[in-house]
This record gives structure tokens, C-alpha cells and sequence, in this order.
């Protein structure tokens, strides 16, 4: 069942070059976090989601210290060491001050199109609908150049329909894990969602139908089994998910920006898009890289806690990650205000050895089994 | 480094500031980064405080990494700025040179010096459980433009309303007038400090100009500010009509690019004495000194304000970062740059090895990069930073 998908995952570089000729459109690689894709789509482009992998970093040593993040490293170095050749232009969000910088070194080693979504974080709102106003119309002028198509009412609409629709069957494979813990296995389920990074959403569609059409049937196994959510920026690396199965721990939902945050953004309002896209960025769920102090990220995690009557939290935090960083002491210790055990499991895209991480994940079961 | 008379100056006026900022019954305190435009708050009498500043103190005096252990003890992680750590440590403990901060009753922040001040005061707002005030001031990839500046004046109108709500009492415009007039003046001032330096021999030097910038980071708009400067200004004057350099036998003319390594002032101090190479300029330092007014010409002070805000050098993106280095090392006669990589700053570091090579490429002048960190000593080594700058040296042609 989850076969082809683990396939997509397991062959990135042949999916996509396979679809961008059958496509024959230009790929655009979409960067940490919150793009809407909908604008590549709708622009005529095949947007490919790039969160970071697991390649050895060489090259991208000589152009970013080891205290940036594995995520950007790991992206580096899928461009320089020519694995990325079929990226055709990349669209940046200014998420963090990393990855603002990234956009600045692409600019200058790369020839390849670079396109940044400045993402305004003011509570004045006449200045942020202004700005980012100004902000679109570039990013929608730059795209039509990248594609040489122009961005009309009905392609967006019917880009927002495609993708509203993607995140949908998404929400149904999260509603399904939370409602049936064990039916999916954690590595399957990340497998799933990662494998829609990289297909042609019109593709995925269709996976994601046969498969949800297959698990509304099943069951889920019976027995006590440890629910837990887990909460960070990036979901990966997959192979640990094995390490839960082991252990017999489900993940019942997660807190993770290219996981739920991602997935729980309803269909862009495409009639009136600096409405739309304020929408799509500030919500539903908070992120520790998006201030707004209208959606409060612990209150936010307390309630999914309780709603995916989870036993505890893992911190899943991707090294050097600064925005993560900072709020974790006060949400843990929020969390243990509400009885609520944490723990904390330190990630590097590129690690090989996880034996470290199920010492780790193997106390995590016995403290939350007993 | 030089002892110039006036530090006594700088000395009184800092601690007034401070001794001020501990014991004022009457006047609101706010804690505020470093690029935040404090102008609106010396209108409002609010008395702005800046944990950055008390960071680099800690820093200094050599009680950071006593103050960050504290806050990695709660759970702060090493991978966070070390100014934040310090600053967590310092007000858990109320340990530090001064004993902690003054408890703030709002905050303001501005995203031109990084957004991870979005985070650490984040961190704060919900700790104090007080409002937090951002203006967000997106990095110039593209240069400056209208629209950016339009954005940011909005957000400074609101300001306006939002310190109007707090203080329960209309917006002073007169006294914002006023208080930008002095932070221009202080501001013009620092510049032309910081311009004497391409004297031969340069009267003052980086390691001087870190301790001098004190004023007009926490000062800015006070006419105490402007004072010190038009003091100073005299006094280097003095030094540069006389030829009297900063350093002995000055023989090496470098910049130095990000923020300093405050807990080996000293030592460096003696390294670059010895080595008879002075700092001449520091692009941090130069960032209060309205870099961006010759890129957005507008006589209305809102808009200036706007620019100077926005145009820090750590706002811009690395095409005028390298013109901007390249103009320096022209202008001051440079034999060499240095840039610090630093572990606490990243979007002052992330992409200097392309900056490093393309500003040589630029201007012909060699640069070495070194790994430090502006406030954990831990993470510092002396023999890995002199053998580094010792060989750089040795690369560079002297005067």
C-alpha cells in the first residue's frame, strides 16, 4: 500500500526529473517554509519541495559554518554537488536569518532565478497588507519570467483547488492516525507526506485517494501502545521512524512545520491573494519562526496534546535551529505545568547512526508505558 | 586601544544612564534591541534599555559565561546568541556588572540587527507578561526602495499610538522633532569620528570605537549623546592633526567585519599593538552612522528615519555589502580586511567565506576569516584566532 510512495522518497532525483519531462515545465525548488505553492503551480512551474536530506556534506562546507542548521547544509549541497540540475530557479521565504543568507549565497554562486517571499511580521496591519501587496507583485512578476506564463484568475483558482484538495486527503491520513494509533506506521506515515514534497500534486492526488480509500477500511491493532506528539521544524530524518515502530510508539499528531503546519492550511483564497496568503502563512497552527501573537504556540500545543490524548511531547530539534531553540524551556515547562512529560531527541539531517537517538526513544517508551 | 580622556565622560554619562534606568519610580522602562528606533521613546520619556549593550558588559568583565550557564541551566541551548544567553542568565540570577536590568514594562524591537530578536524578546514578553512592540524592517536583498520605506513609517506611526496608549497621553511631536534633531546630531557626529581614522596613522582604532559606541547605542536622541561626541570628535581631532596614531609604528591598515570579541579586548588590543596593525574601521560600528543616506535622499525626517533604520549593514544584501567593504578599504587606505565568524550571529557570518573572496577579488586586498564568538569565551581559542591572523598579516603588503 505504501509502496509507491516509499518509492518517490526513495528516488528523488529520477521522480522528478521523470515528471518535469512529461510535465515539461520548469522546477521550481521551494525552501523552508510556508511558499504557497499554489503561485508556482498557477504560474505554469512544478514546485518541489526542499526541507533538507541526508547527502554528506563536502562542498557546502566552504560556504557555510557548521554552527548553520543541517537543513540549509544539507540544501547547499544538493545544488553543488549537481544533484539538483533538474532545479530550475529556487523561491526562498525569508523564514529565519538563515535562510535569508541562503538566498543571498544562491544569488551569488548560482546562475539559477532566485525568488524571495518577504514575509512581513507586523501587527500594523495597513503596512503589512501594503507591503505585502508589493511583495506579491513581485514574486508573481519574477515566477511568470521563470515559466514565461502568466499567472490569471483561473489558473490560480485552479491551482488553489489542486493543492486545498492535496491538503485535504492529508488532513484525512492525519485524522485517520489519530483515530486508529498503529493502523499507519510512523515511518509509512512520514513516508507518505514527504513523498507529496516532491510528485506533481495531480499525481499524489490519486496515491493519496487509493491509499485513504484502503485504510478507511481497516482496523486499528488492538493492545496499549504509547501516544506521543512531537513538535519541531523539519519531520525528518524517516529512518528514525523506524526506531518507533520498534518501540511500539505512535505518533498521533505532530507540531511540525512541514508537517501539520503545512498540512492544516485550507485552499488559498485566490479572489483576494494578499488576504489569501496572510491567511496562508499566519494560520491555523503557530510556528516558532512566524511571531503572531493572535495564535499563542503553547496554549496551541496543550490543546493538541489533549485533543490527540497524547502521553507526551518529543522536542524534535534539528541542531542550530535558533527559533525552535528559543522556545523551548518555556514551553516545556508549560507543558509540565499541565502534567504533561517532554523529552528531547537532538537532530542532524545528515547523522547516520541512530543509536544514540533509540537509547533515547527506548526510555521515552518505558517512561510513558509504565 | 587608546585612553582618551573623554572615556571619563562616556563613564559618567553611562552610569547616570544606568543609575537612572535602576532607580526611576516615575518613568517607564523598556527593553529594546540595539537597531530600534528609540527616538519615539525618548519623546515619551520612556527610558530605553538595552540588553545587548549589558550583554557585551558581561561580556567585558568577563561574568558572561558565568550568566550563561544559568541560562542553560533552564534550558536555553548553547546553539542560541550569546547575548540572549547572557541577558537570560544575568536577569534569573540578577547577577552581572550592574546586578541585572531594570524589570521593563514594554518592549520594543527591530528586525535590522537579525530576527532572532523576534525570539528573544518573544522569550521576555512572556516571562514579564508585557506588551512587545516590532518594527519589522525586511532585509534589503534589492537595495532600498519607496515601498520599504512606506512600510516602515507605517509601523512607526503605530508606534506612535501604541507608546500614546501605554504612557496615557498624546503622542509628543514636538519633543519626537526634537529628539530626532539630537539623534541626527549625535548620529552626524559619530560619523565624522569614525571618518578621522583615514588619517595616517589613524588616531583611533575598532578596539577604541567598540567601547566609544556605548552613547550612541543607548543615548541616541539625548542631548547628553551629542555632547559626548562633539568631545570626542575634538579629542581624536586633536590626535589626527598631530599624526598620532592609535597604535605604535602603524604599518597595517585592516577592517574588522562583525562584532567584536568582547571578552579578549585586551588581549587583542596587545596582539594588534605588537603586530603594529590597526583596526581602522569596523562595519558594525559604522551601522549608527546613517549608512543609507546617500543610497535614499529625502529631507523629510520620518523618511530619514525610516532609512536609517533600514539601511544597517547587517540589513543588506551581499552586493552592497561587498561595494560597501570595497569603499571602505578604499577610503581608509586598507591593507586587509578580517572578519569575524560568529558562532552568535549568523546573519552577520552565514555567507562571509563568498564575501571574503569576492571583496579580495574586489579590491586586490587580502581578508581572513576567523571562528569566535562575540560572548562565550568556551567556544574561543587563542592559539587557533593569532596563528590565523598572524599568517594573515604576514600575507599583507604594509603601508
Amino acid at each position: 500500500m505504501y509502496m509507491p510512495f516509499h518509492e518517490v522518497v526513495g528516488n528523488v532525483t529520477t521522480t522528478v526529473k521523470q515528471y518535469k519531462d512529461s510535465l515539461a515545465c520548469p522546477v521550481v525548488g521551494v525552501m523552508p517554509a510556508y511558499f504557497p505553492m499554489e503561485l508556482i503551480e498557477a504560474a505554469g512551474g512544478y514546485p518541489v519541495q526542499l526541507w533538507g536530506n541526508n547527502l554528506q556534506i563536502n562542498n557546502a562546507n566552504s560556504h557555510l559554518q557548521v554552527f548553520c542548521c543541517s537543513v540549509a547544509r544539507s540544501i547547499l549541497e544538493l545544488e553543488l554537488s549537481g544533484k539538483a540540475d533538474m532545479v530550475d530557479a529556487y523561491a526562498f521565504t525569508s523564514l529565519c536569518d538563515t535562510l535569508i543568507n541562503l538566498k543571498e549565497i544562491y544569488s551569488r554562486l548560482f546562475t539559477k532565478p532566485t525568488l524571495e517571499l518577504s514575509m512581513p511580521i507586523t501587527q500594523t496591519e495597513e503596512a503589512r497588507r501594503t507591503y505585502l501587496s508589493s511583495v506579491l507583485a513581485t514574486v508573481t512578476g519574477d515566477l511568470e519570467k521563470i515559466t514565461g506564463q502568466s499567472i490569471t484568475e483561473s489558473s490560480l483558482e485552479m491551482a488553489a483547488q489542486l493543492h486545498g484538495y492535496s491538503r485535504e486527503l492529508q488532513r484525512e491520513l492525519y485524522q485517520i492516525r489519530r483515530e486508529k494509533p498503529g493502523l499507519i506506521k510512523n515511518y509509512d506515515f512520514y513516508t507518505v507526506i514527504k513523498a507529496g514534497f516532491f510528485l506533481p500534486k495531480r499525481v499524489y492526488n490519486i496515491m493519496l485517494e487509493d491509499l485513504l480509500r484502503e485504510l478507511r477500511k481497516a482496523e486499528a491493532p488492538s493492545g496499549k501502545r504509547v501516544r506521543i506528539v512531537h513538535t519541531g521544524l523539519v519531520f525528518d530524518p524517516i529512518e528514525i521512524y523506524k526506531i518507533f515502530d520498534r518501540h511500539n510508539i505512535d505518533i498521533v499528531d505532530d507540531d511540525i512545520a512541514n508537517g501539520w503546519h503545512s498540512v492544516s492550511k485550507g485552499e488559498l483564497k485566490f479572489n483576494n491573494l494578499v488576504e489569501g496568503v496572510t491567511d496562508y502563512l499566519y494560520n491555523p497552527a503557530p510556528c516558532s519562526c512566524l511571531y503572531n501573537p493572535d495564535r499563542d504556540r503553547h496554549d496551541y500545543l496543550v490543546e493538541k496534546v489533549k485533543d490527540a490524548n497524547a502521553d507526551g511531547v518529543l522536542f524534535w530539534y534539528v541542531n542550530f535551529c535558533e527559533p525552535d531553540a528559543f522556545d523551548t524551556p518555556q514551553l516545556k515547562a508549560r507543558l509540565k505545568s499541565e502534567n504533561i512529560p517532554t523529552t528531547s531527541i537532538d537532530i542532524e539531517l545528515t547523522m547516520t547512526n541512530f543509536d544514540a537517538i533509540e537509547t533515547r526513544i527506548n526510555a521515552l517508551s518505558e517512561m510513558l508505558g509504565e | 586601544m587608546t585612553v582618551f580622556k573623554s572615556i571619563s565622560k562616556m563613564k559618567e554619562i553611562m552610569t547616570e544612564y544606568y543609575v537612572e534606568a535602576k532607580t526611576t519610580k516615575e518613568k517607564p522602562i523598556a527593553w529594546v534591541t540595539s537597531g530600534a528606533p528609540v527616538e519615539f521613546l525618548y519623546a515619551m520619556d520612556i527610558i530605553p534599555v538595552y540588553p545587548e549593550n549589558h550583554a557585551a558588559m558581561c561580556a567585558s568583565s568577563h561574568q558572561a559565561v558565568e550568566m550563561m550557564e544559568v541560562a542553560e541551566a533552564e534550558g536555553f541551548s548553547q546553539d542560541i546568541c550569546a547575548y540572549a544567553r547572557t541577558d537570560f542568565g544575568a536577569d534569573l540570577s540578577k547577577g552581572g556588572p550592574i546586578g541585572g536590568l531594570p524589570e521593563p514594562q514594554l518592549l520594543l524591537c527591530s528586525t535590522n540587527i537579525c530576527k532572532t530578536v523576534i525570539k528573544w524578546y518573544e522569550v521576555i514578553a512572556r516571562k514579564y507578561n508585557i506588551p512587545l512592540f516590532i518594527v519589522d524592517t525586511p532585509f534589503l536583498h534589492n537595495g532600498i526602495s519607496q515601498d520599504l520605506v512606506d512600510y516602515t513609517i507605517m509601523q512607526f506611526k503605530d508606534l506612535e499610538k501604541f507608546l500614546a496608549d501605554f504612557v496615557k497621553r498624546p503622542f509628543d511631536n514636538e519633543r519626537m522633532t526634537q529628539t530626532i534633531h539630537l539623534a541626527n546630531d549625535a548620529s552626524t557626529k559619530w560619523k565624522e569620528i569614525l571618518g578621522l581614522a583615514k588619517t595616517i596613522p589613524s588616531p583611533i582604532n575598532s578596539l577604541d570605537t567598540f567601547i566609544h559606541m556605548a552613547p550612541i547605542v543607548t543615548l541616541r536622541g539625548t542631548q547628553a549623546s551629542v555632547d559626548y561626541y562633539n568631545l570626542l570628535y575634538e579629542e581624536v581631532a586633536e590626535y589626527a592633526q598631530k599624526k598620532i596614531g592609535s597604535i605604535p609604528n602603524e604599518k597595517y591598515r585592516v577592517l574588522w567585519d562583525n562584532l567584536p570579541i568582547w571578552f579578549k579586548m585586551r588581549r587583542l588590543s596587545e596582539f594588534f599593538d605588537a603586530q603594529k596593525c590597526a583596526l581602522v574601521v569596523a562595519t558594525y560600528t559604522n551601522s549608527w552612522g546613517g549608512l543609507g543616506f546617500d543610497e535614499f535622499k529625502t529631507d523629510d525626517n520620518y523618511e530619514k528615519l525610516a532609512v536609517s533604520y533600514l539601511f544597517t549593514y547587517i540589513n543588506l544584501g551581499f552586493e552592497e555589502r561587498i561595494k560597501y567593504l570595497g569603499k571602505l578599504i578604499d577610503e581608509l587606505s586598507l591593507t586587509g580586511f578580517i572578519m569575524h565568524s560568529n558562532r552568535s550571529c549568523k546573519p552577520y557570518s552565514l555567507g562571509m567565506y563568498q564575501l571574503q573572496k569576492e571583496a579580495t577579488r574586489l579590491t586586490g586586498k587580502p581578508g581572513v576569516v576567523i571562528e569566535a564568538d562575540q560572548n562565550d569565551s568556551r567556544v574561543y581559542s587563542d592559539s587557533q584566532v593569532e596563528t590565523r591572523l598572524e599568517a594573515f598579516i604576514e600575507s599583507m603588503d604594509s603601508m
